[in-house]
């Protein structure tokens, strides 16, 4: 997918997209696939502070629920809240409008624990 | 009061049998079905027609939902390829068998129903849902989270939420409120009438006592008993494998998964 080849990726199947210093923040297709339908996203509030890989919410899918674990450092600045009302834009557009945080990046330091496109391919199709 | 309350018999006739032997012994008040009457089993309509005959108050389950509108798709978010292939010849065979009246019947059930107990010292909102308030098709498993559970029983303003669709019975009591002023709320997974699939194969419902002193206050003022009922497995298993149903449907009853 061209739109995805800019962002980086964790390991647990959260995605950023960095401009300037804020990130948005979703859950990768790959991610939302193997959920199934999405019926709650529990967002965090905005001006909440997460370390990296801490847990900032969690989706709640027809059958499974799965924490969410951010993939940088940084402050809440913005949540979705078009998810409320209709949680399934994170099945429909991962990578767009359903984006779930928008974050004040702490440290930039930290992308070198992220994954790139490329790589992120190759641990989801392992 | 004594309420029997039972749901996802997916066209088990001789498990719907047997479920109202074994009530119709009993001294009870009111009886509820949570519904999924349909699928899995050769036997809807009469199954349907069971439950129509005594006017018993049903709400739909997602697999009734598909039916009623002739769908191939019964809502039940199966993962494994042979999961989806077996469901499939479920579905269509349902939708082969099932009569127009009682697909019309299907149609019409509500979503949910909620029932307000005035009592002596409070109100109690008992909410009966096929899978979640929110989702005719949502799988509320036990290990689901107290946070999660709590939020979707507040908004939906249930005091006891009892419901069906993962055929694995539970009680959970939660905390809504604080330890000065508790607000305790019951989340009950009936089981299965017809399908079970908590390693026990008998069917399952329960029988939910509320008396005029409850409360969500007291934790222990309502009773929840799980009864366990015995029925011809043989026969309804046999009827699967010698139907066009998947023969893994006939080892599911005689094993409980």
């Amino acid at each position: 997918m061209e739109t995805t080849k800019d962002l980086y990726f964790s390991k647990e199947h959260t995605w950023i997209k960095i401009e300037n210093k804020t990130g948005t923040v979703g859950i990768t297709a790959f991610a939302q696939g193997e959920l199934g339908e999405i019926v709650y996203v529990d967002l965090p509030n905005v001006g909440d502070d997460f370390k990296q890989d801490e847990v900032f919410g969690s989706v709640e899918a027809l059958k499974t629920v799965s924490d969410l674990f951010i993939p940088l450092s940084g402050e809440v600045t913005a949540v979705n809240e078009n998810l409320l009302d209709n949680p399934t834009l994170v099945n429909e557009k991962p990578f767009d409008d359903g984006w779930i945080i928008k974050l004040k990046i702490d440290n930039v330091d930290e992308l070198s624990n992220l994954l790139n496109h490329e790589d992120y391919q190759k641990i989801i199709t392992e | 009061m004594k309420i029997v309350l039972f749901s996802d018999i997916h066209s088990n006739l001789p498990a719907l049998e047997s479920f109202f032997d074994d009530v119709d012994k009993r001294d009870v008040d009111a009886i509820y079905c949570l519904g999924d009457l349909v699928g899995y089993n050769i036997w809807p309509n009469e199954v349907i027609e069971e439950i129509r005959k005594r006017k018993i108050p049903t709400i739909a389950g997602n697999y009734d939902f598909g039916i009623g509108r002739k769908s191939d798709d019964c809502g039940c978010a199966y993962k494994t390829d042979e999961e989806k292939a077996n469901g499939k010849i479920s579905i269509s065979l349902t939708n082969e068998l099932v009569s127009e009246n009682n697909r019309a019947y299907l149609r019409t059930l509500p979503a949910h129903v909620n029932v307000e107990f005035q009592l002596n010292d409070d109100q109690l909102n008992l909410l009966l849902v096929h899978g979640s308030p929110r989702k005719i098709n949502e799988y509320l498993f036990e290990d689901r989270g107290e946070k999660s559970m709590i939020r979707i029983m507040e908004q939906a303003n249930a005091d006891i939420m009892c419901f069906g669709h993962t055929h694995k019975p539970y009680h959970r009591i939660f905390n809504s409120g604080e330890e000065s002023k508790p607000h305790f709320r019951h989340a009950i997974n009936l089981g299965s009438i017809g399908k079970p699939k908590d390693s026990d194969s008998r069917g399952s419902y329960v029988i939910l006592e509320i008396d005029e002193n409850a409360s969500v206050l007291n934790k222990d003022s309502i009773s929840v008993e799980f009864v366990k009922f015995k029925y011809d497995i043989e026969k309804a298993a046999k009827a699967v494998e010698d139907s066009k149903l998947p023969n893994s449907y006939a080892d599911n009853l005689r094993n409980g998964y």
